[in-house]
């Protein structure tokens, strides 16, 4: 099989050392779109909400304080950085990484805000992703075992067989897990509902690119032809 | 033809047949509804006009943001027809062209501080889980074709005869994605009016015109791959009346059919996928 | 003229002057497509910001206020 029949023409790769990075229009244009939020994100106020006050008629405006905000913009920075990574690495074990890493960070995102209910979902999904980093790994194993490499541009020359197969299901589901936002806490409203949009968009960003990549490293697995 | 010629001309082009298109909808949707409706090129004055409209924007937004995202809505628009019209790329492009779609949706609602837009970003995340199972069809036409490249799967379609009679099942799923994406339709929650008009709320004036010239584009693409896709091999006229009738059609059900609540959006949405995905892949192999 | 306003200027011109290098001088595919990426929607923008009209200074403190007054 032919990496141009998925992404389009491969316009170049990067070798380091064992990791190779390679670019195809489809992988560039993730990588691109990542690093543009990023940067966006890196310049960013947050948004203010004006709410309405209980038992009088004024206003009170809900802003995220300048601790909170330091450390949740670094945390998106990073999570931009991982999911850049994470769309155009040829190497299988790397991916699983950064989506660890943007795991990691998308429930400290959440985590940083000091309210019950977000506190509460930012756990739940903390032990999700927690639960999710072992058919992450273990898919990554299983098909490193059963194919001797986790290349991505050698896997391509690897026939299929039942073991990569398996692998591959573990690993779709740990990225399910790991990015679980847009699957599993889609509807946790409250995370969403929390000022701080630039950095709640990292999080959607993330899952949804991470997801959208899964979808081409499958296919690369599972040659149907 | 010069590259750059050729990109601008399509894209003036998926502007302006994309905002005929959209007045077009509201039309056939007022008279199946025995309102006399307004002009068709309403939509397309409508961006004109938001342009010189007096704007400003709200104290409460998170700036650069609230600007950028509706440039980035643009960006991702033009790419798309770069990717199709121009070069015929990758279908998969398409995928993330759509993902970051619904990521203006969440951010563009969000930035605002407004309440409206933030629950319209909420229903954007929650709307996702449902549209990028949908847009999973482009896998079932991999299985069929061997191939993500839009031009190969043209020729695939002159050689074997058009997807739309060999995968009907995907087609009906791509046909729901592009239903979802248009205004007034039953799963077009991101822009129910029970939250005025969702994410875009908060951005009036300039900002909604620009809005309205990607939305315009992201019509005619949606259009576009779908009758490039499922029938393929058309000239302009061909593509021209294929879209007249897919709007036409998506009128009439946009007409007669309520907006669904989040729930029920969502789910029949997925239960769609699900049906669609797996209806294929057992013809696929049988 | 405020910095909006000069920023939109020199966007918009230097939008419009890449894109019309790129129709003239035909540059590599690359830089077109960047070219048209980037600009295409930075020009419109712009155009949008410059025609866009703006509030009077004396109206502003009005629209300030609350509009429901109503209590």
């Amino acid at each position: 099989m032919d990496i141009s029949i998925l992404g389009g023409q491969m316009l170049g790769i990067i070798p380091l050392g064992d990791i190779v990075l390679y670019f195809t229009p489809f992988n560039l244009f993730m990588f691109a779109a990542a690093l543009a939020f990023t940067t966006l994100i890196a310049i960013s106020k947050t948004e203010s909400q004006v709410e309405a006050e209980f038992g009088t008629l004024k206003n009170r405006e809900v802003k995220v304080d300048k601790s909170e905000f330091k450390i949740r913009r670094f945390l998106a920075i990073v999570c931009g950085l991982a999911t850049a990574g994470a769309m155009v690495t040829g190497d299988l074990f790397d991916f699983t990484l950064f989506v660890a890493l943007i795991a990691i960070v998308n429930i400290g995102i959440v985590a940083a805000v000091k309210e019950v209910d977000v506190l509460d979902s930012a756990f739940q999904y903390g032990l999700i992703a927690m639960i999710a980093t072992l058919p992450l790994f273990g898919g990554a194993a299983i098909i490193l075992a059963s194919a001797g490499t986790i290349s991505l541009l050698q896997l391509l020359q690897i026939p299929n067989s039942t073991m990569i197969l398996y692998g591959s299901l573990l690993l779709f589901i740990g990225v399910a897990g790991e990015t679980g936002v847009a699957p599993f806490f889609a509807t946790k409203a409250e995370m969403f509902r929390t000022p701080g949009s630039p950095f709640l968009l990292i999080i959607h960003l993330s899952s949804l690119l991470v997801i959208v990549r899964t979808i081409e490293i499958l296919l690369i697995l599972n040659k149907p032809f | 033809m010069n590259l750059m010629g050729n990109i601008i001309l399509n894209v003036a082009i998926a502007f302006l047949v994309g905002s005929v298109l959209f007045g077009l909808q509201r039309k056939i949707m007022a008279r199946i509804q025995m309102r006399p409706g307004p002009p068709i090129i309403q939509h397309l004055l409508h961006t004109f006009k938001f342009f010189i409209k007096e704007s400003a924007f709200p104290k409460t937004a998170a700036m650069p943001f609230y600007i950028a995202i509706t440039a980035m809505l643009c960006v991702i628009w033009v790419a798309a027809v770069i990717v199709g019209p121009v070069t015929e790329g990758s279908l998969l492009l398409f995928f993330a062209i759509y993902a970051i779609h619904k990521i203006v949706e969440h951010n563009a609602g969000s930035s605002s501080g407004s309440p409206y837009g933030k629950l319209s970003c909420v229903r954007a995340v929650y709307s996702a889980a449902a549209e990028v199972p949908l847009f999973a069809v482009l896998i079932i036409i991999y299985l069929k074709t061997g191939t993500m490249i839009i031009s190969n799967i043209v020729t695939f379609q002159s050689q074997h005869g058009a997807l739309l009679l060999s995968i009907p099942l995907a087609a009906l799923m791509f046909f729901v994605l592009i239903l979802s994406k248009s205004p007034y339709s039953p799963f077009a929650i991101t822009k129910g009016k029970d939250i005025v008009s969702g994410y875009e709320t908060e951005h009036f004036g300039l900002l909604r015109g620009y809005l309205m010239f990607s939305e315009s584009i992201a019509w005619y693409m949606l259009l576009w791959i779908f009758l490039t896709v499922f029938i393929g091999g058309l000239n302009p006229v061909g593509y021209l009346i294929g879209m007249v009738i897919i709007t036409a059609f998506v009128a009439l059900i946009n007409a007669v059919t309520p907006i669904l609540n989040p729930n029920h959006s969502v789910m029949t949405q997925v239960t769609l996928a699900f049906i669609g995905i797996a209806g294929s892949i057992i013809t696929l192999l049988y | 003229m405020d910095k909006l306003k000069t920023a939109s200027w020199f966007i918009f011109i230097i939008s419009v002057v890449s894109i019309v290098y790129a129709l003239v001088f035909n540059p590599a595919v690359w830089i077109v497509y960047t070219i048209a990426l980037l600009f295409i929607p930075l020009s419109i923008l712009s155009f949008g910001l410059l025609s866009m009209a703006r509030g009077k200074k004396e109206e502003e403190e009005d629209k300030r206020r609350e509009p429901f007054i109503g209590y």
